[in-house]
């Protein structure tokens, strides 16, 4: 979309409609609206006790995200998700706020520390801060939260199972730089008594986890990406996705809940059974989708793209492969190709941005490219290099994730790919983010497309299962209110949608006509 | 994962076809290394690879079902295939049967795309570059699956493997219907027997995988029945570190591993 179009538009308007008439006009603020029309507060402190209505949306800088829960309105009080049952004043919604896609924008933990003079528990030392060790006041501490929304997370070295043995790991690591401190720190860090390595990522949506939960399409004994035993639930002993987490560590919305309690939230104690039960009934079945667009209008309207809004996703087939022309990773339609101009400078201005959006849908879904040198996608029978799309990575129905066994390197974190500041006497930019360097062992293969010595920011599901192949490969995240939730990429590298598209179009040499980026950014910013 | 790959075993349809008989001949066989080579089409590319100053077509690329993964720029390729009188495709001379191997090492000098050029047209590709129109290139793939009804008698798995490799994401396929399968069998024991591969090359030197690969490939494989439920108590392995001989016939099978499920 050309740049005048979004800019004619930059003191919107959010207009939400909800149901058959409009409810409200009211400028993005702070404040979400309810699916009656009555505010509600954007911030979800821990233990807040409101009510979360059945429908809600919230605006943000491109429109307003909607928020749906398909059991209707919940009171809040006492709900596990909702208050703070560990000992640091954390509860879930701390890091998956409704406001941000059931994620958390940097954008909002800068607001909390201003709100809060950094006071707010989700400033918290365990990981809300780049290492434990530094001073709790001071933001320079928090600087990954505050500047790319990136929680610390910390994991045991050498990798262990999850009966506890050690995993004897493919690769040695060293630490090449340590901007936090926390991985050279003499209690936290690798060298510590009890060996940890941190990395930074960004909190994932607790929302539209029927998807990414769904154990179907490519659901197998042996992962079909390297062959090794897929994770199981281990209280049914069912296959399961391994697409929830960045590593894909924890298996099912149950032992995610349990750890996630025992590290971000500090719980000394365990969740009880009914605690479980409330929590993963609430996350599945919130969903989470912009629904309104500044310059897009409306996006649920009827006629419009069967894809958009959150009520769109409660009723799109799990567990199915979107990559190809009867299901559609994102069904958009034919409704807005080619659409009229009458006259009026504001519909016509909205028709020409709806038309760019059914562009970027099919920039994102036909434009080919030569996707090289990417671990677990031309690793898996296409060959290196392999003339696709973005959709044969981003293929999962309505979300854009793979539909299982979703991690793959497509160089957010991996040099010579992962976006690194200059070094040179005329640059003050400091690097953020930790730098390791990983040897792959003599008696293994070297990586496939990267050798055997290989650095990395965030090694990934490497950390998990000690494989060398699987270094800097990190499971895919869902496209879905993404507008709500910058920064972008597990490490937050990526500041903006039009960031996010200029890495790749860097990474696979894509060459992407600004037309093709504009549309493609403008196609992302309604989903 | 983007697409299931539910065949029984990367090679496994090779053993099946037969080399042609020209004239009552023998075949005529290229084993050889060399850099692969993408020749870009209106389509799908399509898989070249150079040897003695021919072009050799290997095949083209379609999505995960196929038989026929790929090779890899970034790293030269063992190519073991059947020279077939078959028209030449992407100007190349159509090896068929064919298996290649990308060798592990990096060789960045196996770099060449060729661009797109009218003469060379793929109109047989049984899926476009991008996406599908609804299946897979290969529904159902060309191997098939084992049969699993009664009984459940001893039972030999052959699994195949790159050049120097271990298990690999297309293996995934033989160790599901390896693992369903001691699954039927009561109180199911399995043998791992895993050797060292050699192939012989048209040049008349042999290429040998390094020592250990075979005791790597048995200790693998327990590890991942064991790590997908399978007592370790029930498996037993064995190696042989000794290369097969190879006669430059097929000996892509000498890199293999046999797993024989018992009662």
């Amino acid at each position: 979309m050309p740049s005048t179009i979004r800019s004619r538009s930059a003191a919107f308007v959010i207009a939400a409609f909800v149901g058959t008439g409009l409810l409200l006009a009211a400028a993005a603020s702070s404040i979400g609206v309810t699916a009656q029309g009555q505010p509600i507060g954007r911030w979800w402190p821990p233990g807040d006790g409101r009510t979360l209505p059945a429908a809600v949306d919230y605006a943000n800088a491109d429109g307003a995200l909607g928020i749906l829960n398909t059991a209707g309105a919940i009171d809040t009080t006492g709900h596990p998700f909702f208050e703070p049952i560990g000992t640091n004043g954390r509860a879930c919604v701390t890091c998956h706020q409704p406001s941000d896609a059931m994620s958390l924008s940097a954008a909002t933990a800068r607001e909390r520390w201003r709100d809060t003079g950094g006071k707010d528990p989700l400033f918290a030392a365990i990981d809300g801060k780049n290492c434990p060790s530094l001073p709790q006041d001071d933001p320079a501490s928090h600087s990954l939260l505050l500047n790319r929304g990136l929680i610390r997370v910390f994991l045991p070295w050498p990798p262990q199972k999850a009966d506890g043995t050690r995993i004897d790991p493919e690769f040695t690591i060293e630490v090449v730089r340590d901007p936090t401190g926390c991985n050279t720190d003499p209690q936290y860090g690798l060298a510590s008594s009890s060996a940890t390595i941190s990395v930074y990522r960004r909190p994932r949506m607790a929302a539209n986890l029927k998807y990414v939960t769904a154990a179907q399409f490519g659901v197998s004994p042996f992962i079909v990406k390297n062959g090794q035993p897929a994770a199981r639930d281990p209280e049914t002993g069912a296959l399961v996705s391994m697409n929830m987490m960045a590593d894909a560590r924890e298996p099912t919305l149950r032992t995610q809940a349990v750890s996630a309690a025992a590290t971000h939230l500090q719980l000394s104690g365990q969740l009880t059974a009914p605690q479980l039960d409330r929590i993963i009934a609430f996350e599945s079945q919130i969903y989470a989708a912009q629904r309104v667009h500044r310059d897009a209008g409306n996006l649920v309207e009827p006629g419009g793209p069967p894809a958009l809004g959150p009520a769109a996703l409660t009723g799109g087939s799990t567990g199915t492969l979107g990559n190809n022309t009867t299901r559609f990773v994102f069904p958009m339609g034919e409704g807005w190709k080619s659409l009229p101009r009458t006259g009026d400078g504001n519909a016509d201005a909205r028709n020409a941005f709806r038309e760019s959006v059914a562009r970027g849908h099919d920039v994102f879904f036909f434009r080919t490219f030569w996707i090289r040198d990417a671990m677990h996608i031309n690793s898996v029978g296409l060959g290196n290099p392999a003339k696709r799309t973005c959709s044969t990575c981003h293929g999962m129905h309505m979300t854009g994730m793979d539909t299982v066994y979703g991690w793959m390197d497509t160089g957010t974190t991996n040099l010579p790919w992962a976006k690194e500041p200059p070094v040179s006497p005329w640059s003050t930019e400091a690097a953020e983010l930790p730098l390791f360097k990983l040897t792959c062992k003599a008696t293994v293969a070297p990586h496939t497309f990267l050798g055997r010595v290989i650095y990395t920011q965030d090694p990934g599901r490497a950390l998990i299962s000690g494989k060398c192949n699987d270094i800097g490969a990190i499971v895919m995240q869902q496209f879905r209110g993404l507008a709500a939730r910058a920064p972008y990429f597990s490490n937050g590298s990526a500041r903006t949608l039009r960031e996010l598209v200029d890495f790749y179009d860097r990474r696979y040499n894509i060459q992407y006509s600004d037309r093709e980026k504009d549309d493609l950014v403008n196609f992302l910013s309604t989903l | 994962m983007t697409a299931m790959r539910s065949r029984l075993i990367a090679l496994a349809a090779l053993v099946a076809v037969s080399a042609p008989q020209l004239g009552g001949q023998a075949p005529k066989r290229v084993n050889f290394v060399s850099c692969p080579i993408v020749q870009d089409t209106a389509t799908v590319p399509c898989w070249l690879s150079a040897y003695e100053g021919q072009e050799y077509y290997l095949g083209i690329q379609t999505d995960i079902s196929a038989d026929f993964d790929p090779p890899y720029l970034g790293h030269q390729v063992l190519v073991e295939g059947v020279v077939s009188d078959e028209p030449r495709i992407c100007g190349g001379v159509v090896l068929k049967p064919v298996v290649v191997s990308p060798l592990p090492e990096l060789d960045q000098s196996c770099s060449v795309i060729r661009p797109a050029v009218p003469q060379f047209t793929v109109p047989f590709a049984p899926r476009p570059p991008g996406p599908s129109g609804g299946r897979l290139a290969f529904d159902p793939p060309p191997s098939s699956s084992v049969d699993l009804k009664p009984p459940y008698g001893a039972r030999s798995f052959e699994l195949f493997y790159d050049f120097d490799m271990l298990v690999m994401g297309r293996h995934s396929g033989m160790l599901t219907e390896i693992f369903n399968y001691a699954q039927k069998v009561p109180g199911a024991r399995l043998r791992v027997a895993a050797g060292r591969g050699s192939t012989k090359l048209s040049n008349g030197k042999v290429l040998t995988e390094r020592p250990g690969i075979a005791k790597a490939r048995a200790e693998e494989i327990v590890e991942l029945f064991q790590g997908a439920g399978v007592s370790k108590s029930a498996m037993q392995l064995i190696w042989r570190d000794d290369p097969e001989s190879a006669d430059g016939v097929d000996d892509w099978r000498s890199r293999r591993v046999t797993v024989r499920v018992e009662p």
